[in-house]
């Protein structure tokens, strides 16, 4: 298989913007890099990109992480996040990074509105479709990962 | 003005727009903003304006704001994670006055409110 | 391990008189984050070890990569705004009034780090020549890494954030993955040479304009003195040195004037001087 669309190091300079502009501005609490592909995460955010090219960019995490995503967000306390915060914030974290990824996806792209999901395990929510980049690693500790996903064709499915 | 369907962003938003002496109303997609400014007896001087969003998204927004006599003040910034260069100049056709790309710093954004002269001299540090 | 209150004390009088901004104590983790990357890019052991050094042997290359780290290190284009008027509305004007037996302008951005200033003078310029006139600019830094990122001139997407007008960005940029590219018809009329500002200067053709800006600051007055005595001879005798807006050749080099550019100022060459007739040191 050729070089994907989006490589590993694509998805790791978007995190990088993405935390020097919101969840890390002072730039002292980096995601650390770890390649856990299945460490365990309880929050996923989706959005899917059809048109020219079909797929999903996921950002998965622990419930700890995606607190401390929201809270940083919405400048609260971590214990004043709700479901509700984390919902949105998580949601506009993938759309974040899937927009910038939908640019460097052949011309004629669309993208979806976030769907967030608390619930463990992510593979089985893509059942056709399979993972072409994924950037795994832990954020003050907690695991957090993002993860592009293109859609298997049909013919082609075994 | 700050029109995002997520509260988070809005947030962000009001925060920066807050230093520099805004007062923001919110809106949650277009319509919602449309609506809004039918009420209004005062029209606001600058919308932040996403691109994706249910109902109405930001470029029909600035369409329909551009063909409105009533709010030709109005400066417009998308303020999207839309980045491709087709998208911009579309915007900018539409009448949007500048584009900002999600993940923006704050700098950042005031920087492109400066550009615009929206922001007070001594303000920018 | 965090730092010593007098590392942190050492560090910050170094940042707040350069970049006149203020740490507060209890910054310290901040800094020490900050700085593990330069140390270990410069080959000290630790942060402690870096700055001790220093102290001992102080070197405006390192305190100028402290300053960077901890100050937001993305430069923003037509940064500070007023100098790119000024050249629009003063200088451009006046040069091409003086320079119509060739018709080419060439400017000098020293100490360009990762090239957004000369960049941002070819779009100045290329928006704001008459036709047939064409323009040459050199970026010159210390760092190689700088130089070459300056020559790729690939920048992300939180970069071109910074002080762009989108319009400008759509015309003189593509997307090139993840970053965006400056088109190739402005990247050919600008070129980047590696260069110690406080070493003896490569010989080059004299310019019209030398953009010198946020540099002196981290000089002691002889060396601010001998960079600008270089600077000078590569100056053409009616050409503009635009400084930063915390600079100034005032009571260090007497051969230049201050003169009013717009809303800034910019220094020339005291006329005084016949062109090309030996100065005063």
């Amino acid at each position: 298989m050729s070089e994907p669309v989006v490589t590993e190091g694509d998805l790791a300079e978007m995190v990088e913007q993405v935390w020097v502009s919101y969840l890390d501005p002072e730039g002292v609490s980096p995601l650390v890099q770890n390649g856990e592909v299945k460490q365990p995460t309880e929050v996923h955010s989706t959005v899917s990109i059809t048109g020219s090219w079909h797929g999903h960019l996921v950002y998965a995490s622990s419930v700890q992480a995606a607190t401390r995503a929201a809270a940083a967000f919405l400048a609260m306390e971590p214990d004043e996040v709700g479901q509700e915060d984390i919902s949105d914030v998580l949601g506009e974290l993938a759309n974040i990074v899937g927009g910038n990824v939908k640019a460097m996806l052949p011309a004629g792209c669309f993208l979806s509105l976030p769907t967030v999901v608390l619930a463990p395990d992510t593979a089985s929510y893509y059942p056709a479709a399979e993972r072409i980049s994924g950037l795994y690693g832990t954020w003050a500790g907690e695991p957090v990962s993002i993860s592009m996903w293109q859609s298997v064709k049909q013919e082609a499915s075994a | 003005m700050v029109i995002d369907d997520s509260r988070a962003m809005r947030m962000i938003l009001k925060r920066i727009v807050a230093k520099l002496n805004f007062d923001a109303v919110e809106a949650g997609d277009g319509q919602e903003a449309l609506d809004l400014l039918a009420t209004m007896t005062e029209v606001p001087e600058l919308a932040l304006i996403d691109w994706n969003m249910p109902n109405m998204n930001g470029l029909e927004f600035v369409t329909k704001v551009r063909a409105e006599p009533r709010l030709r003040e109005m400066t417009l910034v998308m303020v999207t994670t839309e980045s491709e260069q087709s998208q911009i100049v579309r915007a900018l056709a539409a009448g949007a006055h500048e584009y900002v790309i999600k993940p923006f710093t704050e700098g950042a954004m005031i920087e492109k409110l400066a550009l615009l002269g929206l922001v007070p001299t001594g303000a920018n540090s | 391990m965090t730092l010593s209150a007098a590392d942190f004390a050492f560090v910050s009088a170094m940042v707040r008189r350069e970049a006149a901004i203020v740490l507060a104590p209890g910054k310290e983790y901040l800094v020490e984050a900050r700085l593990i990357p330069v140390a270990r890019q410069v080959g000290a052991a630790s942060v402690g070890e870096f700055l001790a050094n220093l102290q001992r042997r102080p070197n405006p290359a390192d305190q100028r990569r402290i300053v960077d780290a901890l100050t937001t290190n993305e430069t923003s284009w037509f940064r500070d705004r007023e100098p790119f008027s000024a050249l629009t509305d003063v200088v451009l004007p006046e040069l091409v009034r003086t320079r119509g037996a060739n018709r080419t302008i060439r400017l000098w951005s020293a100490a360009s780090s990762s090239g957004q200033e000369a960049y941002s003078l070819a779009i100045t310029l290329q928006e704001n020549l008459p036709a047939g006139w064409s323009y040459e600019i050199v970026g010159s830094d210390i760092s190689t890494e700088m130089i070459k990122r300056a020559e790729a001139a690939e920048y992300s997407q939180v970069e071109v954030n910074r002080g762009l007008p989108a319009a400008q960005l759509v015309q003189y940029f593509e997307r090139s993955g993840a970053h965006w590219r400056i088109t190739p018809g402005l990247r050919r009329n600008v070129s980047f040479k590696l260069m110690n500002l406080t070493a003896p200067l490569p010989a080059m053709p004299p310019f019209d304009v030398i953009f010198l800006r946020n540099v002196l600051i981290y000089f002691d007055v002889a060396t601010k003195k001998s960079v600008l005595r270089n600077v000078a001879r590569l100056l053409r005798p009616d050409g503009w040195l635009f400084l930063g807006a915390a600079e100034t050749t005032i009571g260090i080099d007497d051969n230049y004037e201050r003169v009013a550019a717009g809303r800034t100022s910019a220094y020339r060459v005291r006329s005084a001087a016949p062109a090309g007739a030996a100065r005063k040191g």
